[in-house]
């Protein structure tokens, strides 16, 4: 409480100062922290927004807004107060911690009591899980430290306390901001915000908008540059950054996301107030998170010193009203949707906010009264509402000195980059679909769901959360005592040990309480239920979640299933452990170390440019040196002597738990590993730089294969349509050469002709005798010709689409794997039942269409027609047995001008006719005939497409998709 | 005592001894037939068991196989009593296996065969061991681990699990449930439990409720895995404990000298397996060896219509008919019909008429599509319910010699086929009787003319009495009317003759083609197919003795 009123007190008084004395009071006043670790932390939030109001560009509105809040602030109930107060306090808590950590020189005697407090804060804040960190951690923190447990909304305290403290050690205060932010804040909320926003204010406003903050950045960008291990609290923004990129506003983006950044911040309080939060909401708030660290970065990259003034300025303005605000809400007890209301309310504020600042640094006066203004007039509209927007606008001001403060690892607009390109990678990655049985298409389909569980798992969260608690997976072979250690190390028994192999069938994931939220919440291994403890129908798909004091914040060891047991299925769990993990503890036994599966292993994180380190367990005493030595060397020789290596004794084991000495080297290493954010964030970064590259040969690998899949299935129907087309071909030959007329055809022609049938199809034309008479005379004949031709026309073509059925297969049995288990599908080595049939059918509807040819074509010789009348059946039979081939075959001599046929025909019909009719019908058979293949030919075609149709441009989007996510790195 | 275990070997070895040619029968008609690894797997296996069985029945062949680190030359030591192993902490320690030889004699061809080098062998005069006389005629080996990076690149290991007669597996504590082991050895060799005996080693690195709870899991664990009846030895090389057990296992098997025979047994079982996962049940699948009568019919009919016996009597018989009126008619009909107006003479195209006389020059072809049809319809009814493999076997073997079989029809029928242009005698006889009937109609004709010029209208003097006699023109007058009668009645008469006598030789024809065909077809199609058969029906019952 006390503090709590200080600090307001301050931030007024403070206000008058510049900026830049601000500044230096804070690099100076650092090293003091330790000692009263509260007030001054309270002191420096004074300060800043003293930085800010400085109102170096405005002196004279800013009093006014000053004025306003922090009256506001002050008048506050006690309640209220005491909110800001313990939110400024929580916010020191942490920075003590960090101070040490980051300057361990500097840290006093009395630094050990501030650590603990420190650590704690940092497992809440900084501990790299954002949602984690919600209502309750921070909640805790904060009250314990001043007593003051307004019910209301801590998160919206907190946010103000963020705006403030930026000035001294910006980081931690930052995270705990961050972190509130991004906890369990209802994405619901945000976005209808920024929708709204958006529609109220049009795209002019935001420009400017952008500019101002960007300006603020710069100056937190100056203010951050020094400091290093930001990186944690500052990433979780940028993840959350994304979700506001992909709204598509184009050029406001900047805004949006800044306003996004804004959104979380407030939500916080929701969160509390409102626990029942749809987990896709969260998500959400995380991705909006991310831009805004982002952001700053680039910003701090820009002219850092320009406009100091300016950039003061917002944030002072923002930070005054949020005290007001805050006090509001903790009276007001506001229900959600009222919040929403707020956040509408504050969007538009904020922007008209922001849109002044950018005013503000070319004209002060402009700004100002702009900024004092909207806050009022927003205020008298709702009450309820109100406090929010002004929190915002402090949110803001915190946010924009997060940015500054935190050493950004991936500047905004690369990020915003990079997980388009990851989520591009996990589409298209996804989107390819191996239905092929190629050579290698067991490997090609592991891979690919290796990636997206990769992609999925772990870099898409780690890209947004870099600050995340660094999630270590405990490897190795079965019985090499994986959960004994993490039981050792957790000093609990978190997961089953035992005699049986193997023992671990589902994964536990230990981590130091503070961190716990963060993993319930489930992005890292986001397939996996998370449950409390083993149960027996859990199996693999679970995710034992416990945590344990011992353990050091920021960092989650995950006991994983073996890598080398009978259960199979245990594998893959590993792999996917492995995949999802930052570090790799590889466990391996005195007996074991030289097992295959174990080098693989090391292959593999060798191959990813995995940050590893190994556990030599299980050595008896006596020969551990000649052991040790040994195993160094294979590691030396295997190119791993660099990798950090662990001997444990073989010793008894008590309730599954090593003797601690044991384990003393891993615990400080791990200890280390925590509390050195720097050293953390190499190896988290390693793991993920080496996991991006293997993206750069894994997806290409994928991509060939989809390739060559698109390549078979080309291949494959190439041979049908080869396989077809030799058949048509065949026929076509059939039809020309006369090979048809052999057999029953010629004994029924000869029949026809020699019996003098022939010569009655043609008669005169006489006054009274038809034609009639002579039709009657040979239709026995004729029928006979015609089943004769007909039946040899269809064994022709059943026999061609059964050399080409049988020649498919044959030619897939050649195509190594696919095809030939696509050729073992039944029936496909002859033609259909249905084709016999469809043939006769084909073969009939030609022949009537021959005779309805030379019907139409025999009209054209009027001279003959009135001399000679015939019979258009036996007419046609005869230029049927013409158009096979009849002068090809051994049936007759040629004479002179022509086969018999022909010459019979041009005298009936004339050449041209003839020529035309004999065209006609020859395309057409062969018309018909394609058609029936075309039939057959389906059912190929449809075998292969049963397989899935693997799309052509997949390879092409995965190589685009490797290559955007280059650039975008 | 060896006497009467020789009885017992006897018996079953002769039954390995069937199961064994059947085995060599499969893998000669398997080729093209069956998956072609699973065929060289079953050859190794016979050249494996051939080799084996013809080396020392009087030694059983034990190896030690486990993981590296597991213990199997500490084991090695403590069962021959002596330190001939290296032990040690590095892994992996064993590179090359070690062979202990209780009973040397004619132990040495096996191990040349098992290929152990000489320097690693020992042997163990048991006479000098009280109480292991029973482990006469072991060959315990010691073998390299199969599971370290080591084994990647060396398959010794590997090797000697295959061809060991009996297979101790040495587990720990550690790694008893490794997929390296279990993965690819032992539910492979599931089958083969009366010659795998699984030692649980280490065990006194447990605590003895532990070690019941490990039997307990590893025991499950080998069940799931398919060995039915897992023989489990806890043991402990450092201490000793368990090693007699071992001991005692061991040398009942080695004393009952049957090992080798049921290992090998129990591959010829396992290859059976697999080739049951891919062949159904050979008792079913048993076909007629020959081709029934009913489908020989069946092709011969259809080869028939290929060639068109049918049709080429039809031809016969009406082109007979009707070129039998260029001959035998009556000439004064044809004459006279002649004069009719002929419709391809208006066409200009009258020299198109002998040139369709000459189409019926032409002999009889086989059609090759339609021939091709009607074996492939025979494969198809020969093969349903085969495996696939085999019925194209089917197919194939009736399709041999498709592609010289429409040439050997057509020329075996051209030998017979009437050609259609041909004259018989006969027809010039009546040809010639025509004429003269002709010949004395226009002679009867002059006469009456001279009759009536001389006789009635006295023309002149009529040279010859005859001649001028007018009372004879009505005997002149009826004899004209009966040679015009006895023409038209010879030409009736023997264009039914020509008919009739068609009719006769198109039913000789048809019977002599189809005999023909059916010896060609018999010849290239049948009997081909048959050889099929048979090697199918072979190939199912060396099946079904191999399987037993």
């Amino acid at each position: 409480m006390k503090s709590a009123a200080n600090k307001t007190a301050r931030a007024d008084g403070q206000t008058e100062r510049s900026g830049e004395a601000v500044m230096g009071g804070e690099t100076h006043e650092a090293p003091e922290v330790p000692e009263a670790p509260q007030e001054q932390t309270i002191t420096f939030q004074a300060l800043q927004p003293g930085d800010e109001g400085p109102g170096s560009t405005a002196p004279v509105d800013v009093p006014e807004d000053a004025g306003d809040t922090a009256p506001g602030g002050e008048a506050a109930d006690a309640a209220s107060a005491g909110g800001s107060g313990g939110e400024g306090a929580s916010a020191p808590a942490e920075d003590l911690p960090r101070v040490e950590a980051g300057e361990p020189s500097d840290a006093d005697a009395e630094t050990t009591r501030p650590a603990e407090q420190g650590r704690d804060a940092e497992n809440a804040g900084g501990g790299a899980a954002p949602e984690e960190a919600s209502g309750e951690t921070v909640g805790d923190l904060f009250r314990p430290a001043h007593a003051v447990s307004s019910g209301a909304a801590p998160g919206s305290l907190f946010q103000p306390a963020q705006g403030l403290p930026s000035g001294t050690t910006p980081r931690s205060l930052f995270q705990p901001a961050q972190e509130g932010s991004s906890s369990g804040s209802p994405g619901s909320l945000f976005r209808p915000a920024q929708d709204t926003a958006v529609e109220e204010t049009g795209g002019s406003l935001f420009e400017p908008a952008r500019h101002d903050r960007q300006d603020t950045r710069n100056a937190t960008g100056t203010q951050n540059a020094p400091d290093t291990g930001d990186a944690t609290g500052s990433q979780s923004l940028q993840g959350a950054g994304n979700a506001a990129g992909p709204l598509d506003f184009g050029i406001l983006q900047d805004v949006h996301d800044t306003w996004d950044a804004w959104d979380t911040g407030q939500t916080v309080p929701d969160a509390d107030d409102a626990p029942a939060t749809s987990p896709a909401a969260d998500t959400a708030v995380h991705e909006e998170a991310p831009h805004i660290t982002a952001e700053p970065a680039t910003e701090a990259e820009h002219g850092p010193d320009d406009d100091l003034a300016a950039d003061s300025v917002s944030p002072a303005e923002l930070a005054s009203p949020a005290a007001a605000e805050v006090q509001e809400d903790a009276i007001a007890q506001e229900d959600t949707e009222a919040r929403e209301d707020a956040d509408v309310g504050e969007d538009a504020e904020a922007r008209v906010g922001a849109e002044a600042e950018p005013d503000a640094v070319a004209s002060v006066d402009a700004e100002a009264r702009t900024e004092p203004e909207a806050p009022a007039g927003t205020a008298s509209r709702h009450d309820p509402a109100w406090p929010d927007p002004v929190t915002r606008a402090d949110p803001e001001s915190g946010a924009d000195q997060l940015r500054r403060v935190r050493e950004v690892p991936l500047p905004k607009p690369v990020s915003r980059a990079l997980s388009a390109a990851l989520a591009g990678l996990r589409d298209s990655v996804g989107g390819v679909r191996l239905g092929l049985e190629v050579p290698g298409v067991d490997e090609a389909r592991k891979a690919q769901t290796e990636i997206l569980a990769q992609i999925q798992d772990y870099v898409i969260p780690r890209v947004h959360m870099s600050t995340a608690p660094a999630l270590v997976a405990v490897v190795g072979s079965t019985g090499a005592g994986k959960s004994t250690l993490v039981n050792t190390l957790a000093a609990a028994k978190v997961s089953t040990t035992g005699v049986r192999r193997p023992t671990t069938g589902t994964p536990v994931l230990v981590c130091h309480p503070d961190d716990g939220e963060w993993f319930a919440k489930g992005e890292v291994l986001g397939g996996l239920v998370r449950v409390d403890r083993p149960t027996p129908g859990s199996g693999l798909e679970s995710l034992v979640l416990s945590s344990s004091e011992r353990l050091p914040p920021g960092v989650a060891l995950l006991d994983t299933p073996d890598i080398d047991s009978v259960e199979e299925s245990h594998h893959a769990m590993a792999q996917r452990m492995l995949d999802a993990a930052d570090l790799w503890v590889f466990v391996t036994t005195a007996t074991r170390y030289a097992d295959a599966p174990a080098w693989n292993l090391l292959r593999l994180a060798k191959e990813r440019g995995a940050r590893i380190a190994i556990v030599l367990s299980r050595v008896p005493p006596k020969s551990r040196d000649v052991i040790d030595k040994h195993f160094a060397r294979m590691l030396q020789e295997y190119g791993l002597g660099e990798v950090e290596r662990f001997v444990v004794n073989e010793t008894t084991i008590t309730a599954g738990r090593l003797p601690e000495q044991e384990i003393s080297e891993l615990r400080m290493w791990l200890t280390e590993l925590s509390v050195d954010d720097q050293r953390r964030e190499q190896a988290v970064k390693a793991t993920l730089d080496g996991v991006l590259n293997s993206f750069r040969s894994r997806v290409p690998a994928l991509a060939r294969h989809m390739e060559a899949q698109v390549a078979l299935r080309a291949e494959l129907r190439t041979d049908v349509d080869a396989a077809y087309m030799g058949a048509l071909a065949e026929i076509d030959d059939a039809f020309g050469d006369g090979s048809l007329l052999r057999g029953e055809v010629l004994a029924r022609w000869q029949d026809f002709a020699g019996s003098g049938d022939l010569m009655k199809t043609l008669h005169l034309r006489r006054p009274g005798r038809q034609a009639a008479k002579s039709a009657q005379q040979a239709p026995a004949r004729l029928h006979a010709l015609r089943a004769a031709l007909r039946s040899a026309l269809e064994a022709v073509i059943v026999s061609a689409g059964q050399r080409a059925a049988e020649e498919v297969v044959l030619r897939w049995r050649q195509r190594d794997g696919a095809g030939e288990r696509l050729a073992d599908t039944p029936g496909l080595g002859r033609p259909s039942e249905e084709f016999a049939r469809r043939v006769g059918r084909t073969v009939g509807a030609w022949q009537e269409h021959v005779i309805g040819l030379i019907r139409s074509g025999g009209v054209t010789k009027r001279s003959v027609a009135k001399l000679v009348g015939f019979d258009e059946e036996a007419l046609s039979m005869v230029f049927v047995m013409g158009l096979l081939g009849y002068g090809n075959s051994d049936v007759a001599a040629v004479s002179g001008t022509g086969t018999l046929p022909e010459r019979l025909l041009r005298g009936v019909l004339g050449a041209e006719a003839l020529r035309s009719i004999g065209t006609k019908a020859r395309s057409d058979l062969r018309a018909r005939v394609s058609v029936l293949f075309d039939e057959e030919t389906f059912r190929y075609v449809q075998v292969l497409d049963e397989v899935g149709i693997p799309d052509e441009a997949a390879a092409k989007r995965l190589y685009q998709a490797t290559y955007n996510l280059e650039v975008a790195r | 005592m060896s006497v009467s275990v020789r009885a017992a070997t006897t018996e079953p070895r002769n039954d390995l001894g069937h199961r064994l040619s059947a085995l060599s029968k499969i893998v000669e008609l398997g080729p093209g037939r069956v998956d072609p690894a699973l065929i060289s797997e079953a050859g190794r296996l016979l050249l494996r068991a051939g080799d084996r069985l013809k080396l020392s029945g009087e030694h059983t062949v034990v190896a030690l196989a486990g993981g590296t680190g597991s213990g199997k030359s500490s084991l090695f030591n403590r069962i021959s009593g002596l330190e001939l192993s290296p032990t040690g902490v590095r892994r992996p320690t064993t590179a090359r296996t070690h062979a202990c030889v209780w009973g040397l004699d004619g132990a040495g061809p096996l191990l040349d065969w098992l290929q152990v080098q000489w320097r690693h062998r020992f042997a163990r005069a048991s006479a000098l061991d009280r109480g292991e006389s029973q482990l006469h005629g072991l060959i315990l080996l010691d073998l390299p681990d199969h599971d370290s990076i080591r084994a990647l690149t060396d398959h010794e290991a590997d090797r000697l699990i295959q061809v060991a007669d009996l297979i101790v597996w040495v587990l720990d504590p550690q790694k008893y449930a490794d997929a390296a082991t279990h993965t690819k050895y032992v539910s492979e060799l599931a089958g083969h439990e009366a010659v795998t005996v699984f030692a649980l080693n280490q065990a006194d690195k447990l605590a003895p409720e532990e070690l019941a709870e490990c039997v307990v899991d590893l025991s499950d664990l080998l069940k799931r895995q398919g060995v039915q009846h897992p023989r489990i030895v806890p043991t402990s090389a450092t201490t000793g404990r368990g090693v007699n057990s071992l001991k005692s296992v061991l040398a009942e098997s080695v004393v009952q000298r049957r090992a080798a025979v049921q290992r090998l047994e129990a591959d010829v079982n396992r290859i059976m397996v697999k080739f049951a996962k891919v062949m159904p049940a050979p008792e079913a699948m048993a076909v007629q060896p020959t081709v029934d009568l009913a489908r020989q019919e069946g092709l011969t009919d259809a080869l028939c219509d290929a060639v068109g016996v049918p049709a080429v009597g039809e031809a016969m018989e009406n082109v007979y008919g009707v070129r039998s009126i260029d001959w035998v008619g009556w000439p004064l009909a044809r004459w006279a019909a002649r004069l009719r107006p002929d419709p391809l003479n208006s066409l200009r195209l009258g020299n198109i008429r002998d040139e369709i006389k000459t189409v019926t020059a032409a002999s009889v072809s086989a059609q090759p599509a339609e021939v091709e049809n009607a074996v492939q319809a025979l494969a198809d009814v020969l093969g349903s319910g085969m495996p696939e493999a085999w019925r194209n076997g089917v197919r194939d073997a009736a399709r041999a010699q498709l592609g010289k079989l429409p040439e050997v029809l057509s020329k075996e029928l051209a030998e017979i086929a009437p050609s259609l242009d041909r004259v018989p005698r006969w027809w010039w006889l009546l040809k010639i009787w025509q004429y003269l009937l002709v010949v004395l109609f226009v002679a009867g004709v002059g006469w009456a003319g001279a009759i009536l010029a001389y006789g009635v209208f006295k023309v002149g003097q009529a040279p010859a009495d005859l001649l001028g006699d007018v009372s004879t023109l009505p005997w002149l007058g009826l004899m004209m009317v009966s040679v015009l009668g006895l023409g038209l009645l010879s030409a009736i008469a023997s264009r039914n003759f020509v008919v009739l006598g068609a009719g006769a030789e198109r039913e000789q024809l048809e019977r002599e083609m189809r005999r023909r065909i059916s010896v060609v077809s018999k010849e290239m199609v049948i009997q081909p197919v048959e050889q099929e058969l048979g090697r199918y029906n072979e190939f199912f019952a060396a099946l079904a003795v191999a399987r037993r």
